[in-house]
């Protein structure tokens, strides 16, 4: 009886091994099995370990209380959130990071849009504004924030002459609580509006001659034909710039360190510049967590709705 | 020396797909095999399965009596010609024929030695450095004939490699190719949906439709005694005339059409036949003859539509209910609208089973036998 | 054909408008480091009355900027290396060999580009921390490298799959493995691409603020945008130091930019037109 038993078991065991191997057999023609053992895992490792894995210890973390150092032990329940929502400068910070996203669509999209469309045709000056447009986008945040902080210094730069014009006092604007972040808007759009250009300059490019050639025979005039011909072909291309200036909006920091550093008191804060300040350089692990938890959870949101309805006809 | 066998073989893609079923072949050494059929019909996949590009569904393919089913493409000792000619875009001609060498591990003198007479015998060799970007269609296919040629394989798989180029240089290739396989007596294996290509070049030809064999024969079987009406119908240009009929046997076997009586001479298979069957009739076969024979093979008609094609003409009428096209010597004087008497050759009169589909007549004096499978 | 050409006159003087917009603070900053600091409070955007050089040669002074932007390029260098191998490598994968579930795996990558890294930023501080990786370039590396793999990855596979398929099974027949196929046809069929990454990599790598701030601690480390805030931080409104130093520090960019503009265009706005 015990026998019969070993004997079954060995067959079905064998016979298993049998169709293990010669399944991968079948599978790995070409080594197609080994190069993918070889050619997934480091990329899986380094996503999961540095992009996924993190997030979802900023979940965890946000719940306690701690300092980063030995284990998190002091459960705080929902206590990080309670205080960055009573948070005044949190606040604000939301509120800049809104208006970033309303100037890049009000102001910063349609000026690219409207020098895209009138240097997209390749000629040499065309290409000559076209890099020049360009290139602010090529330069480092820090680098940037500080050519403006020199332009808005009250002593020195643009607002120095301006007031000097004007015969008023000195007019430090970056440390001017109600404008600080004006300036700032005013950098951002040099910034990253060469940026936007050169996507529409690209969408433009793709639209057939012959489709504005019919356009014009149809009797449409300059503006009809932007307006009811060239703006809908290049739809896909500024729905990507929609998609790219509001993700950017969300992670704006690099810029405000050398201009403001988010002062005077606090007033300039973005959601990242926030969450330096108050997460990183103090060691709030759990604190800063739970920022960065609100910024993933509205960059998740923004990205899925953006998706689904906006971009969907696309795909 | 190699013959290629299929045994069996199946296709199937998941989701159910049966590209090919249940497919058997035998191909004897230095046959030049073509494989025809309309789109989708599994000759590709049938080709890619032998090349090793596909798994093997089911059964069993052999190449000189040894199952290859398990083997990489390289150790079937085949090589391939493909239809956008595959070439690498980055690497000179030189590099494209000798890619397959120098993987092998072979040294560089060594392959100089093959790549040489190559590119000689293909006329390739001022080109040798240039990038495929710069040859034309004709010479790019010479390169990946090239680069199958260099490795001295057993067997030469085409994959529809003419259908790229224009009319004129498709013949010259055709040509080409037809020397080359008479010079170097390889098994060849060709797959195409040109008939013109599989008429001229095969030694045998394969029909196939929705993964099945239809009818495997010489050009000549295929195209005077067509298995079923799918091969009848798919070969030859102007597709061969199909009409209705009512099939009786009173003295001998006869059939109705348009109001006359049409005695059969040859046999019908008694097995297959049954009332109503299909006669089939190529435009060819069907004669313009003066008014004076009254002959219950000769029908009148009136001419709907002529065209002229230079040495012949075509034109279309109607017998009973069917249009037929037929074709004539344009020595002929016919205007549209004229009665005409039309003489149908008995001789090359097909008829096929309404059910099955399969060729059910064999015409007297007739020496080919009708191959089906 | 009047109200033609007051459109296009109107259109220049527009132009000319934003492009001194954009330009005016660059020139300025260039000329500001010529300037005395007198100078600069009467006159900050026009030409120097007199030149000063030294504070440009103050910038070179003690060898520091070198190191720093050493720093720089050994990073840069080192994620678009990694960025390039990993990603073909992954997107190959995805393209060639089409394994069960690839498709999962696929998204699973893409999730990574929609949201910014600041916001796991604490806990990869963490991880790095717990990596020993702290004060390492490899340490700002590595993160880089992970958060630039869904972008690339995305672009390489676009372009693996619009290359034509015959080219595998003619590669195959011809005696490639898998991987011999992707060194000896599919790299160097993509050098477009790998060229637009790159590219992407390389700007991004070179400008990049937060994470070195964060993973980064001794000076021997720097890279110059680290390197450029300390200056600032040194000087404090010493401006025309400071111009100087921005100046010497952004020229490489601007430099390559101007050789590259094509490849560079590509790559910073082509994932966004391809994606």
């Amino acid at each position: 009886m015990s026998n019969d038993v070993t004997t079954i078991g060995k067959r079905s065991s064998t016979s298993s091994n049998q169709n293990v191997s010669r399944w991968f057999k079948k599978n790995n023609h070409g080594n197609r099995l080994l190069t993918l053992v070889l050619f997934l895992p480091p990329a899986l490792l380094l996503f999961t370990i540095f992009v996924i894995l993190p997030i979802g210890e900023a979940g965890y973390y946000s719940l306690f209380r701690w300092n980063g150092y030995g284990e998190p032990s002091q459960w705080v329940e929902f206590s990080n959130y309670v205080r960055l929502f009573k948070h005044g400068a949190f606040d604000t910070a939301v509120w800049n990071t809104f208006k970033i996203i309303l100037i890049s669509l009000v102001i910063q999209l349609p000026l690219a849009l409207i020098i895209a469309l009138s240097i997209y045709k390749k000629s040499w000056a065309n290409s000559l504004f076209r890099l020049i447009f360009f290139l602010p986008y090529i330069l480092a945040e820090v680098a940037a924030g500080l050519i403006w902080r020199f332009v808005f210094d009250g002593d020195y730069g643009v607002m120095a002459k301006f007031t000097e014009a004007l015969n008023t006092d000195t007019w430090y604007i970056l440390a001017d609580k109600n404008w600080a972040f004006v300036a700032i808007l005013v950098v951002l759009v040099w910034k990253y509006f060469g940026f936007h250009m050169m996507i529409y300059i690209a969408a433009l490019q793709g639209v057939p001659k012959d489709l504005i050639e019919a356009s014009k025979l149809d009797g449409a005039s300059r503006f009809q034909a932007i307006w009811y011909v060239k703006i809908p072909l290049i739809m896909s291309g500024i729905t990507i710039s929609i998609f790219f200036s509001i993700l950017g909006a969300l992670q704006t920091f690099d810029l405000i360190m050398p201009l403001t550093g988010g002062g005077p008191s606090n007033s300039t804060h973005t959601l990242v510049s926030y969450l330096y300040t108050f997460g990183i350089t103090r060691m709030n692990v759990g604190f800063g967590s739970a920022v960065g938890v609100v910024l993933f959870i509205c960059c998740v949101i923004f990205a899925f709705t953006y998706q689904s309805t906006i971009m969907k006809d696309k795909k | 020396m190699a013959s290629v066998e299929f045994k069996h073989v199946e296709k199937v893609y998941s989701g159910d797909v049966h590209t090919v079923k249940d497919f058997n072949l035998k191909i004897n050494d230095g046959e030049f095999i073509v494989f025809l059929g309309p789109s989708g019909c599994g000759k590709s996949t049938t080709l890619r399965m032998l090349a090793g590009l596909e798994d093997i569904s089911g059964g069993e393919i052999l190449i000189n009596n040894k199952v290859v089913n398990e083997l990489e493409p390289i150790e079937r000792d085949i090589a391939m010609v493909f239809q956008s000619y595959a070439l690498y875009p980055h690497m000179s001609v030189y590099q494209n024929i000798a890619f397959a060498l120098k993987l092998a591990g072979m040294s560089k003198a060594d392959i100089d030695e093959k790549v040489r007479p190559v590119a000689d015998m293909l006329q390739l060799t001022p080109l040798l450095d240039r990038k495929p970007k710069a040859l034309s269609g004709g010479q790019r296919q010479r390169v990946a004939m090239g680069r199958a040629m260099v490795r001295t394989p057993e067997v030469f798989l085409f994959d529809e490699p003419l259908s790229n180029l224009d009319a004129k240089l498709r013949n010259s290739m055709r040509a080409e190719i037809k020397a080359l396989h008479k010079k170097m007596k390889k098994t060849t294996i060709y797959v195409t949906h040109d008939q013109v290509e599989a008429m001229t070049l095969a030694d045998r030809i394969v029909i196939l439709r929705d993964g099945k064999v239809e009818q495997v024969g010489t050009p000549r079987e295929i195209y005077h005694s067509p298995a079923n009406k799918f091969v009848a119908g798919f070969i030859g240009s102007p597709a061969m005339n199909f009409i209705p009929v009512a099939l009786n046997k009173q003295e001998g076997w006869q059939v109705d059409l348009a109001g006359q009586t049409l005695p059969l001479l040859g046999d019908v298979d008694d097995h297959q036949s049954s009332a109503n069957a299909t006669l089939g009739i190529r435009p060819c076969d069907i004669h313009i003859t003066p008014d004076l024979l009254s002959n219950p093979l000769v029908i009148k008609g009136k001419v709907e539509n002529l065209e002229l094609l230079g040495s012949t003409i075509q034109l279309t009428s109607r017998l009973g209910e069917s249009q037929i096209t037929v074709e004539a010597p344009s020595s002929h004087i016919v205007n549209e609208d004229d009665e005409a008497n039309f003489y149908i050759d008995e001789s090359r009169l097909h008829m096929f089973n309404d059910q099955s589909g399969l060729s059910i007549y064999k015409p007297k004096g007739k020496p080919e036998s009708v191959v089906s499978q | 054909m009047l109200a033609m050409r007051r459109i296009s006159w109107g259109k220049y003087i527009f132009l000319i408008l934003v492009a001194g917009f954009v330009l005016v603070p660059m020139f300025a900053t260039v000329l500001g480091g010529f300037k005395s600091l007198g100078e600069l409070r009467t006159n900050p955007f026009g030409l120097p009355v007199v030149w000063e050089f030294e504070y440009y040669a103050q910038v070179f002074a003690d060898g520091s900027i070198w190191l720093l932007m050493k720093n720089s390029l050994i990073i840069a260098f080192f994620s678009v290396l990694l960025t390039i191998i990993i990603g073909t490598m992954t997107a190959f994968t995805f393209s060639h060999i089409k394994f069960a579930g690839y498709k999962y795996i696929y998204n699973y990558f893409l999730i990574g580009m929609m949201f910014p890294a600041a916001a796991a930023i604490l806990p990869l501080f963490l991880k790095i921390r717990d990596l020993g990786l702290l004060d390492s370039l490899s340490g700002v590396v590595i993160p880089q490298v992970a958060f630039g793999l869904g972008f690339s990855i995305l672009l390489f596979r676009t372009f693996f799959e619009q290359l034509p398929a015959e080219l595998f099974d003619a590669a195959r027949v011809d005696g490639c493995s898998y991987i011999k196929f992707y060194w000896h046809v599919i790299l160097p069929l993509s050098t477009p691409i790998l060229a637009t990454v790159g590219v992407f990599v390389l700007v991004a790598s070179w400008n990049n603020y937060l994470l070195p701030l964060l993973v980064l601690n001794t000076e021997q480390q720097y890279p110059w945008t680290l390197g450029i805030m300390q200056y600032r931080g040194e000087y404090g409104i010493e401006w025309n130091r400071i111009l100087a130093y921005v100046t010497v520090t952004i020229s490489p960019a601007i430099v390559f930019f101007l050789f590259a503009q094509k490849y560079i265009v590509e790559g910073l706005t082509g994932g966004a037109v391809k994606g």
